[in-house]
């Protein structure tokens, strides 16, 4: 097993972001803005180094192992919430989105990196960018699913009238569904493009698409998409959030039980 | 503490602590008047620096002072003047010295000695005052850092303690909790009900606050009218609240109608053209002016008086829990002015200037061969102690207390003593 010397330096700058954005949020410090998203930055940079040197290992992008797959995970995760902050310059966020981040790498330091032979099919630019994407609309899902219950929360708590220390600090709740508008966005459009292409090598290789992650895939597809287009004719509120908890539901699910059960193509080797 | 020379600070007050309203109006200034007090106190020659601080709940009177019972005699000036009956005015009195004196400046200027706590007012007052003073002439060094520090001790204490974070007034929290759920207000629609005093305090607060489109809706429309040219806000006719109502992203009502003015039915019927777009009713008025079970329509939040009564006292409580960190800010502030203030003291400076010279007399005996040196020792301590001589004299014979201050920092930086 790789030490991963450069994967845990990563983390420990996630963590340092994590602590900068609770500080900025809790002390009010407006001068620290820029210190969150230049710590996070860094870590990517120091991750990615962990990604190439399992790269270099496999001699492809890492996700035929468990600890790849996951690490490149918690690598989009990174990219995303850089494109939420940069999109909607919410610091508020942060002390709630990169915990995620510093769990995923993390783990995916830990996890093991048995390498598997190559099957069929699992090389080449084309499928790497099958996978990639894929794995960047599941980090863009899990923020919007994450926003969602934070969401949740704040109308709850606007409700019930409670306006205790986390009401005060978290986003209004126009922003918080700004930002879930966003992170659905760059998940489903990667999503499809990661379909596309994978319906595309599919062909090529199996002249057939029965493979049940499509069907998942197209459901999730679905989901979001509905819900873009019901943003787009003015719904907004709580039915937005818990429409994304459930995209978020069959994300996981064909993640999860249809990778594992059903799905040929799509099994962890 | 140390002082320099003779020269005290002082402080004279009367506050809603510690005065009678009746006294308290007497002795509350006018910028005029607070300019001709400036000058009659120094004119008597009671201080050699003056500032005061006049608003509706305190008047404190600020000095710099060589003389003694100074404050007895400033009352007896105060009440002379303003037709006091003076143990009267003595009673209702308080009085502070060097760094106590100091130390209260600093809490009012941070909102701790408001009656509501952390209120911010009273910073933009204290400014005030030093401009006043420093107009007539009336503050030189020591008041004129005082304040200063004051004025950004408190500055500190509103942006690194949630003192004057948690708004205590109703229409403020109510806007605080619209903009819990819109975010950015600058381009929501505030609709007012009612162009009276509740109507008028929540629409001034929200074009403060940069909404663009507030309007105003009033059963007469003439102070709808004369409200709205005041914000620039527009006019919504009383007939046509129910079209109004689906544009509104804030409604607040503060009318004095005995009947609600928008019912629940009214609401769904906007709802339904807003497509379900988030609205955000505030009761403000008594009786209430939105039918009751307005909040359960779905995205429709609604809050009414005693709601907001809560979080005015839950805020309240936030408040105080922060006025230890804001004393840590000002004791460190206060440390830093009355380090300041004490090497002003005319001992202190000469024991500089001396040691300054010796230093550079060593410096330069050291280049010289070992058996001249005494010889030369002794010629530079001629130099230094003639060369010294007057100016010393005259810094320490200088009666003024103010004016010693500002030579005795014109020493030091001249002579670069701080370094």
């Amino acid at each position: 097993m790789a030490s991963h010397l450069f994967g845990w330096l990563a983390v420990a700058f996630y963590v340092a972001a994590e602590a900068a954005a609770i500080l900025a949020l809790v002390a009010r410090r407006g001068r620290l803005a820029w210190v969150t998203p230049a710590l996070i930055a860094v870590g990517l940079a120091l991750h990615f180094r962990d990604l190439l040197v399992r790269a270099r290992a496999l001699g492809s992008v890492p996700y035929r192992t468990l600890g790849g797959s996951v690490s490149l995970f918690g690598w989009m995760l990174g990219i995303a919430f850089l494109v939420l902050l940069m999109r909607h310059r919410e610091r508020a966020i942060g002390p709630f989105l990169i915990p995620f981040i510093v769990l995923t790498t993390g783990a995916a330091m830990l996890l093991p990196d048995a390498v598997s032979a190559p099957s069929q099919g699992t090389q080449g630019a084309l499928f790497a960018f099958h996978v990639t994407l894929a794995i960047l609309a599941y980090a863009a899902f899990t923020f919007s699913f994450v926003l969602s219950l934070l969401y949740l929360i704040q109308d709850r708590q606007l409700r019930r009238r409670t306006t205790g220390i986390l009401f005060a600090r978290l986003p209004a709740l126009e922003v918080i569904g700004r930002m879930n508008r966003t992170s659905v966005t760059i998940g489903l459009t990667t999503l499809a493009a990661s379909l596309a292409i994978g319906l595309v090598r599919a062909e090529m290789l199996w002249s057939s698409l029965a493979d049940p992650k499509v069907a998942w895939a197209l459901i999730t597809v679905v989901v979001y998409g509905f819900l873009l287009w019901m943003e787009r004719r003015g719904w907004e509120g709580p039915r937005v959030a818990v429409l994304s908890i459930v995209g978020f539901g069959v994300v996981m699910f064909s993640y999860t039980v249809v990778n594992v059960y059903f799905s040929q193509a799509h099994r962890f080797r | 503490m140390t002082t320099a020379g003779e020269a005290r600070l002082l402080l004279l007050g009367w506050n809603f602590r510690t005065a009678a309203l009746s006294v308290r109006e007497r002795v509350a200034f006018s910028s005029d008047e607070v300019r001709e007090a400036l000058d009659r106190i120094r004119g008597e020659g009671l201080v050699s620096e003056g500032v005061i601080v006049s608003t509706c709940n305190r008047s404190e009177i600020y000095g710099v002072s060589d003389g003694s019972e100074t404050n007895a005699h400033l009352t007896r000036l105060i009440s002379e003047w303003r037709g006091l009956d003076p143990r009267e005015a003595e009673a209702g009195s308080f009085y502070r010295e060097g760094g106590d004196a100091a130390r209260h400046l600093f809490r009012v200027a941070a909102g701790l000695d408001s009656l509501a706590l952390g209120e911010s007012e009273v910073l933009g007052q204290v400014r005030t005052a030093l401009r006043l003073a420093r107009e007539a002439g009336a503050t030189r060094a020591v008041l004129h850092r005082m304040f200063e520090t004051a004025v950004s001790a408190g500055k500190r204490v509103r942006t690194e303690t949630e003192i004057a974070r948690h708004p205590l007034s109703v229409p403020s929290i109510g806007f605080e909790l619209a903009t819990k759920v819109f975010g950015d207000m600058a381009e929501r629609t505030v609709l007012v009900l009612g162009a009276g005093e509740t109507g008028t305090l929540f629409a001034e607060q929200a074009a403060g606050a940069g909404v663009r489109d507030v309007r105003v809706a009033n059963r007469h429309r003439e102070r709808a009218e004369a409200l709205a040219a005041r914000i620039r806000a527009t006019v919504v006719p009383w007939e046509d609240l129910p079209r109004a109502l689906p544009e509104a992203d804030v409604v607040v009502g503060t009318t004095s109608s005995p009947e609600p003015v928008v019912s629940r039915a009214d609401v769904e019927a906007a709802m339904r053209e807003r497509r379900g777009r988030p609205v955000f009713f505030l009761d403000l008025a008594m009786p209430r002016d939105f039918e009751a079970g307005v909040g359960e329509l779905y995205n429709v939040y609604a809050y009414g008086l005693d709601d907001l009564r809560e979080v005015a006292d839950e805020n309240r409580r936030r408040r105080g829990r922060e006025v230890p960190r804001a004393e840590a800010i000002l004791e460190e502030e206060l440390t830093r002015f009355l380090s300041w203030y004490g090497n002003l003291a005319v001992v202190p400076t000469l024991n500089d200037l001396q040691a300054r010279l010796a230093g550079l007399r060593d410096a330069e005996l050291a280049r010289l061969p070992e058996e001249e040196r005494e010889r030369f020792r002794a010629f530079a301590d001629a130099i230094s102690a003639k060369l010294l001589h007057e100016p010393l004299r005259r810094l320490k014979s200088e009666t003024d207390a103010s004016r010693k201050l500002d030579r005795v920092e014109a020493v030091r930086h001249l002579f670069d003593l701080d370094s």
